[in-house]
């Protein structure tokens, strides 16, 4: 697969995240990120290379933590989106019929609630945390995915080869992973991508309203604690918060453009 | 839209509609007791069952849609327990101020992404498609709190361009339109992103159209041709209009909660806050409402816009 040069340098840049997320899940780095180790808001300097935050907890290792945090949510929630989509969206194109009517007005039924709202009422209904948040954005943004492998699977049900192998007596659950999923592959991956940047959005937003993560820091949480001091000349929790939040969304949705339109294929 | 097309499209509106009624209910009942969450987890039982009394909340489930269903024809959509107060009265009070910066701002972004993906899509690969490209992708990919806190603490609090807040305090007479020009210009910097992706790829489409030669090889001014094309493209842009019109109504929870407005995001986050279900289940049917009805005017104005779809035809 060509990505071409960007899109190499956001893979890259995305593995990085990936090496520092496990550094510090396994402790070799940030692993002080909750002691009280310096004065309220003490600017960055040698040994606190990103300063303190208004607690005076060293706010590098926080930040470093909380690529855990966004990258949890990115994966999981991500793969679970597709995961309830696909079926969905497979099982309605395939059987056709009633299966496919009801599939159909439950994706507009669930698509025109508002997906804040529905956010929002999973969180207040399921309770703050990290899970909560994951089953948040799967159960509010599966319809777009639902409906684009709807759209493929009735398409190919009237292939020759999908017809020939129902003849033979294979199932749905047989086309679906033989005949649609590997018609589906470029399709899944892009999606599965662009999903990843939303669900670290989605996760930074809930985070910032204290609904994500409740052990570890999240980049949403350290951008609500902090954000409001910029006036006072205190850049660096901002800075440090969003600026790998910005990285990591930027890197992946340029992974994502080069995926669904590769250089040179124009 | 034949007159058959538009009695099956309103059918399966309320159906839609229903349905939502349905799933609100069902999950709110299935996953969530509205008295537990309002008294805390680690309260007594017995002091929950006397909530649960109170609010009716003991009945059987077919009582509680019915009357749930009834109240929605009469467009009551319940008491917020929580805030002592009819739902549709707490959001009606809620809409001015998020509509005051969020439709100039809608509009605003629309303007700007339909003049970008244009000028984008005339010469694919070019200078100005290149920097629309640059630009979308950047703003597509930065998350909505780092564009709010930063417009807010640079313009607002560090440089003192705007004022800091976006709706007027209680029992303030100051007027609302200066303080609503920040917020607008940041919804729209959110939504603009994305917007102008979309309008790229559907101008790109639209400008290899063989009847744009032809209005060409007449003669026609560029000018016009464009206009044209924008004519053409009617049906799509309708489409896109219809799909942002949630984010219309509930505005950004960010904006709200940074400028302090007191509109439907804000009302959302404190019904989150404070366990207010009831308010939460209101709010997602009521917008759940404008949502569907919205998208079925915006269909009918296509299909009057385009006279291939008012044939019947697709496009």
């Amino acid at each position: 697969m060509k990505l071409g040069r960007a899109g190499g340098a956001a893979l890259a840049l995305l593995g990085a995240f990936a090496l520092v997320a496990a550094a510090a899940a396994l402790g070799l780095v940030g692993a002080d990120y909750h002691g009280f180790v310096a004065e309220p808001y003490a600017p960055p300097g040698p040994g606190l290379w990103l300063g303190a935050d208004a607690l005076g907890r060293d706010l590098g290792a926080r930040v470093l933590q909380g690529t855990r945090v966004s990258l949890l949510v990115g994966v999981v929630a991500s793969l679970l989106t597709l995961a309830l989509g696909g079926l969905l969206g497979g099982l309605a194109g395939l059987r056709g019929g009633w299966v496919d009517r009801l599939v159909i007005a439950l994706t507009d039924a669930v698509a025109a609630i508002p997906p804040l709202i529905t956010l929002l009422g999973f969180c207040l209904v399921l309770g703050p945390g990290v899970s909560s948040v994951i089953l948040a954005i799967a159960l509010s943004q599966w319809t777009g995915i639902c409906r684009s492998v709807r759209a493929e699977a009735r398409r190919l049900r009237r292939a020759d080869f999908v017809r020939a192998a129902e003849a033979m007596g294979a199932g749905w659950p047989h086309l679906l992973r033989v005949h649609l999923l590997p018609h589906l592959a470029p399709l899944l991956l892009t999606s599965a991508v662009l999903y990843f940047v939303h669900a670290i959005k989605v996760e930074a937003l809930l985070a910032f309203f204290g609904q994500s993560s409740q052990e570890l820091p999240s980049w949403g949480l350290l951008l609500a604690e902090c954000g409001s001091e910029l006036s006072r000349g205190i850049w660096w929790p901002l800075v440090g918060a969003s600026a790998p939040l910005a990285l990591l969304t930027l890197a992946a949705q340029v992974v994502a453009d080069r995926l669904a339109d590769p250089p040179g294929a124009r | 839209m034949t007159r058959s097309a538009l009695a099956g499209r309103l059918v399966g509106a309320l159906v839609t509609l229903a349905l939502v009624v349905v799933i609100v209910f069902g999950i709110a009942g299935a996953l969530a007791d509205p008295a537990v969450i309002a008294l805390g987890g680690g309260a007594p039982v017995d002091e929950v069952a006397r909530l649960r009394h109170a609010w009716g909340l003991d009945r059987p489930w077919q009582v509680r849609l019915g009357e749930l269903a009834w109240g929605l024809l009469h467009l009551d959509l319940g008491l917020s327990r929580i805030q002592q107060a009819p739902v549709s009265a707490l959001i009606g009070r809620a809409l001015a101020p998020t509509l005051a910066y969020a439709l100039p701002g809608i509009l605003l972004a629309l303007a700007l992404a339909l003049a970008g993906g244009l000028a984008a899509a005339r010469r694919p690969g070019g200078p100005i498609d290149r920097l629309v490209n640059l630009s979308a992708t950047l703003l597509l990919s930065t998350s909505s709190v780092i564009v709010v806190l930063a417009a807010h603490g640079l313009l607002a609090r560090r440089l003192g361009l705007f004022p800091i807040i976006g709706w007027p305090l209680v029992g303030s007479d100051a007027a609302a339109a200066g303080l609503v020009v920040l917020p607008a210009l940041t919804w729209a910097l959110l939504q603009l992103g994305p917007d102008l992706r979309h309008f790229r790829a559907l101008f790109v489409r639209e400008l290899d159209a063989p009847y744009l030669d032809g209005l060409r090889s007449r003669g026609i001014a560029e000018a016009r041709v464009l206009g044209h094309a924008l004519r053409g493209a009617s049906g799509p842009i309708l489409a896109r209009l219809a799909a942002r019109l949630p984010h219309l109504v509930v505005g950004s929870l960010v904006i709200e909660q940074v400028f302090n407005i007191p509109g439907i995001g804000g009302l959302a986050l404190t019904a989150l806050r404070t366990g207010d279900l009831a308010l939460v289940e209101g709010l997602a049917l009521l917008l759940a409402l404008v949502t569907i009805v919205g998208q079925l005017l915006l269909d009918l104005a296509a299909a009057a816009l385009d006279p291939r779809l008012a044939a019947g035809g697709e496009r």
